[in-house]
């Protein structure tokens, strides 16, 4: 018992805190057999065999690119034909060994012997390799069911994992980013304390407008262009605008030193507090669910401007949370310390205070992505904003709903979003009570 | 108090004109032209000899009703090389294309003259007369002429839509291919020699450093934001005096063909919030008199677990279970009456007779949402509440559980209704959409739902704003509410 005290630590006392919660302990292990579907889901759903030996040569098509093309030779060196990976049959090819993925089908391959919402357990039909409609091998079958098109449910769910798992993360990733930086400069700067030359705050905000002129005035053309090759490209380029609006401000900030004399000397404060209550106040009046229907009705459909839309407007509870970690902490002790070595207010909100104020932040991360995870599935159960080529547990959901003979279509999906938003809920409220007993409800 | 709520109106100005602001930027992004989708709503489309009579006449009355000949804001913000007249130019694609030549080059005059030039060859273009061609030369046929004359003229019309360079030499070389090749064009040639100086103009007198300079240019209160926030004076009411502009899907004003939904949409929120309180109150009374027993925790689980239970999921659990003719045909799948037995001259109670069958799902899963976000927010408040000395007191002094419990904390503990009653003015404007849309509901959510799916963004940006607006009165009214209801609050 000497030793608990010499070495206490916050995160092993929060983490004996949590373990006492056994449903919240097997959401995280839930949730951890749910990251390795989502990692592995095109191994464990795919109509390309992970192995097979075909004419003797050994192939590995689920490893393989998609677009991948072989020209196969057999044994005695003779042609026998091309295949490409992604619109071969494998299942018409003679193998001579073959090992399939756990369910062999991938999301949106459609198997037009089983098109009109195969059931379950009902009779379903397949096409052997010599070309003959039997009933379909235990092996193939389709064991929750298919849609009206053909497209096996169960790959379409372990896919959808995936998908729900990356809403999450992405769109957690920016709000968050977004709310504990607003919400830390708001908390700790307050409305009083950030204090400069008044020359210097003028031509601070005049570099921001310089900046957002040469980043995005400028730059308009460049990042259309980017964001219409692809995301990815367009993400870069943004990267870009940000970096040169953040460099041209700084450049104005270095201007303003050889001019600080007399009145534009004098100190003046940046009511940094207000601005960002104000946009918190702003957002939050608006409903979030309309606020995201319209914006995604002007822009594009992609599953990612879904994700970076529900980010945007999704910082709110952060930024709220960490402003008020950042009020508490700022008068104590050891902040104040940091402060009187004459550390940088950069270093002490990031290296000192911040650390310190997480909890309550990690919590709403976790509150949040089940909300995240919520209003996609939301939106693809209506068809908005998400594209419809896309399997989501929403989009099946919604196909179950247009055929109410089809249960299977109903029941696992929903069950599915259910259970993922369930998990993070249960282990949101479990480290909240972890990590913060005052907030236990 | 009176100054408080000065205050906290003045603070609320701003706030509304952010959200207009907001909701008038989303709008003026809306992919394609207003003109062209209202146009194609009244039924003026038709071919290209068509449109430039009649209703090129109607389409430009329309830019003008609309206010789209007006720039957008009372100022903007451009660089040096763009022009303060752009504006002016009628064609949405044209307009983004000049704009793009002009960054390009940074000369306006040369892009202004290039554009000139392309309008004449048009023209120009427009007068060729294939009969009158094939009248003077016998050896054409109509088809053929007819099939030259609108590539020339499709290669125009993308002129004036295109900046990459790669593609306008390509039409270019397009067109003198076509004009070279074809004698009977040749009344074309001066007016597209014309062009192709103009566009060589552009870059060999290139001002690029134009581009780099910013600069802001005012226009005053003539501008499509003051339009169609506050009007005209005239035929436009602006935003403010109720006007929210026209429908695209049927040319319709929008404020004629809300109100009515609204009304479904409202009552629909009113009952089941109602609804939610009727079921919440209880069982948080109930969870502060037996709190930790086995009742209780079990109670909190189960509220936990419908917490995380989407509503969609739901709704469709429920129509799977109650409307589906394989299990229990109970109660009709959609709409909110029967088109074929319903009569609108039927007394109230008949009416509501007839409907009720048609809302006992949707008004389960609606009271279903704010049930378990309510009943968990009632359960903590009142566990909290009766933890607090004054309860302690009232116990103490001889008060029986029943009268503490319901005297004493319950009052205490409803302040949170305020706060819930006040969202369900802007759920009356934007709807629940997803469970109207499940049920096919014919109130706001659905409205909503058709206008994204038919793109008709007058309607969802009226929705957007209103439900802004709505919100914002909805805090403003729960605020001053909290202080005169609770006198602990005061707003010094």
């Amino acid at each position: 018992m000497q030793n608990t005290n010499e070495n206490f630590s916050f995160k092993k006392y929060a983490w004996a805190q949590f373990k006492k919660n056994k449903i919240a302990l097997v959401s995280l292990y839930l949730l951890l057999v749910l990251v390795i579907i989502a990692v592995f889901a095109p191994y464990i759903a795919n109509d390309r065999p992970l192995y097979a030996e075909y004419e003797g040569n050994t192939l590995y098509p689920a490893f393989a690119s998609e677009t991948r093309t072989d020209s196969i030779y057999n044994a005695e060196g003779a042609f026998v034909q091309v295949l490409q990976y992604d619109i071969t049959d494998w299942r018409q090819l003679e193998l001579t060994s073959v090992v399939w993925a756990p369910i062999p089908y991938s999301p949106g391959s459609m198997d037009r012997y089983n098109r009109d919402y195969a059931a379950p357990s009902g009779e379903q039909r397949f096409k052997n390799s010599d070309g003959e409609i039997i009933n379909i091998p235990s092996k193939f079958r389709h064991k929750l069911g298919t849609d009206g098109i053909g497209r096996d449910l169960a790959s379409g769910l372990i896919h959808g994992t995936r998908i729900s798992l990356m809403v999450g993360l992405v769109s957690m990733g920016i709000a968050s980013l977004i709310g504990i930086i607003l919400g830390a400069l708001a908390g700790f700067f307050g409305d009083t304390k950030l204090k400069m030359p008044r020359i210097k705050y003028w031509l601070t905000l005049f570099g921001v407008f310089m900046g957002f002129f040469y980043g995005f005035g400028q730059r308009k053309y460049v990042l259309s262009q980017a964001f219409s090759e692809s995301i990815g490209d367009g993400m870069m380029a943004m990267l870009v605008s940000i970096g040169v609006v953040i460099g041209i401000t700084i450049l104005f900030r270095i201007l303003s030193k050889p001019l600080q004399f007399g009145k534009l000397k004098e100190e003046v404060n940046v009511p940094i507090d207000t601005f960002v209550s104000r946009g918190i106040e702003l957002l939050n009046s608006i409903p979030r669910l309309l606020l995201i229907i319209t914006i995604t009705a002007v822009v594009e459909r992609s599953i990612w401007i879904v994700m970076i839309i529900i980010g945007v407007t999704g910082w709110t509870r952060i930024a709220r949370f960490t402003r008020a970690e950042f009020l508490r902490i700022r008068s104590l002790e050891f902040v104040q310390a940091a402060e009187s070595l004459g550390f940088s207010s950069a270093r002490t909100i990031f290296k000192h205070a911040l650390p310190n104020a997480l909890a309550p932040v990690f919590v709403s991360i976790a509150f949040g992505i089940a909300s995240a995870i919520l209003i996609e599935s939301g939106l693809s159960f209506l068809g908005i904003g998400v594209p419809d080529d896309i399997v989501t547990w929403g989009s099946l959901l919604n196909l179950g709903r247009q055929n109410l003979e089809a249960w299977w279509l109903i029941i696992y999906p929903g069950m599915a979003i259910f259970i993922t938003i369930t998990i993070y809920n249960m282990i949101a409220e479990a480290s909240r009570d972890a990590l913060d007993p005052r907030l236990k409800s | 108090m009176f100054r408080y709520a000065l205050k906290r109106i003045l603070t609320f100005i701003p706030m509304l004109i952010a959200i207009s602001l907001l909701s008038f930027v989303i709008s003026i992004n809306a992919p394609g032209d207003p003109v062209e989708r209202l146009s194609k709503a009244a039924g003026n489309e038709g071919s290209a000899e068509q449109q430039s009579g009649a209703s090129k006449k109607i389409k430009q009355e329309l830019r003008k009703k609309l206010g789209l000949d007006l720039p957008i804001f009372y100022l903007s913000i451009t660089d040096l090389a763009s022009s303060d007249t752009l504006y002016k130019v009628q064609d949405k694609y044209h307009k983004e294309n000049l704009e793009a030549l002009t960054h390009q080059s940074g000369n306006w005059e040369a892009v202004s003259n290039y554009y000139h030039s392309l309008v004449s060859l048009q023209k120009a273009h427009q007068k060729v007369d294939a009969k009158a061609i094939v009248a003077k030369d016998s050896t054409l046929s109509l088809n053929l002429v007819n099939e030259i004359n609108n590539q020339f003229g499709f290669e125009i019309g993308s002129l004036l839509e295109t900046s990459d360079k790669e593609i306008v030499a390509l039409k270019f070389e397009k067109m003198n291919s076509l004009l070279t090749g074809n004698a009977f064009l040749n009344k074309l040639e001066v007016p597209l020699t014309n062009v192709t100086n103009a566009r060589d103009n552009i870059f060999s007198n290139a001002t690029k450093w134009k581009t780099y300079i910013p600069a802001i240019s005012w226009y005053g209160g003539k501008n499509q934001y003051h339009l169609w926030l506050v009007g005209n004076g005239k035929e436009r009411k602006g935003l403010l005096r109720g006007d929210f502009g026209i429908s695209y899907i049927d040319s319709q004003p929008i404020q004629s063909k809300i109100w009515q939904k609204v009304g479904i949409s409202f009552s629909l929120s009113l009952i089941s919030i109602f609804l939610a309180y009727l079921i919440s109150i209880p069982i948080g009374i109930y969870s502060a008199y037996k709190k930790d027993s086995v009742a209780d925790k079990g109670m909190s689980l189960v509220l936990f677990v419908l917490y995380s239970m989407p509503s969609f999921f739901v709704a469709t659990l429920l129509l799977l279970q109650f409307a589906n003719p394989d299990n229990l045909s109970w109660f009709p799948v959609s709409g909110i009456q029967d088109p074929t037995i319903f009569d609108p001259n039927w007394s109230l109670w008949m009416k509501l007779k007839h409907r009720m069958p048609f809302l006992v799902l949707p008004i389960i899963t609606y009271t279903y949402g704010s049930f378990a976000f309510l009943s968990r927010i009632m359960r903590v408040g009142m566990i909290d509440i009766v933890s607090q000395d004054y309860i302690r007191t009232a116990r103490a002094k001889g008060l029986g559980e029943g009268k503490v419990i319901l005297k004493h904390a319950l009052r205490n503990s409803l302040l949170p209704v305020i706060t819930v009653f006040a969202s369900i003015f802007p759920m009356a404007i934007g709807g629940s959409i997803i469970i109207e849309v499940i049920f096919s509901i014919p109130g706001m959510g659905v409205e909503v739902y058709n206008a994204i799916l038919n793109y008709d963004y007058p309607m969802i940006i009226t929705v957007f704003t209103l439900s802004g607006f709505l919100t914002m009165v909805g805090y403003l009214v729960a605020d001053l509410l909290y202080a005169v209801v609770d006198p602990r609050i005061s707003y010094k």
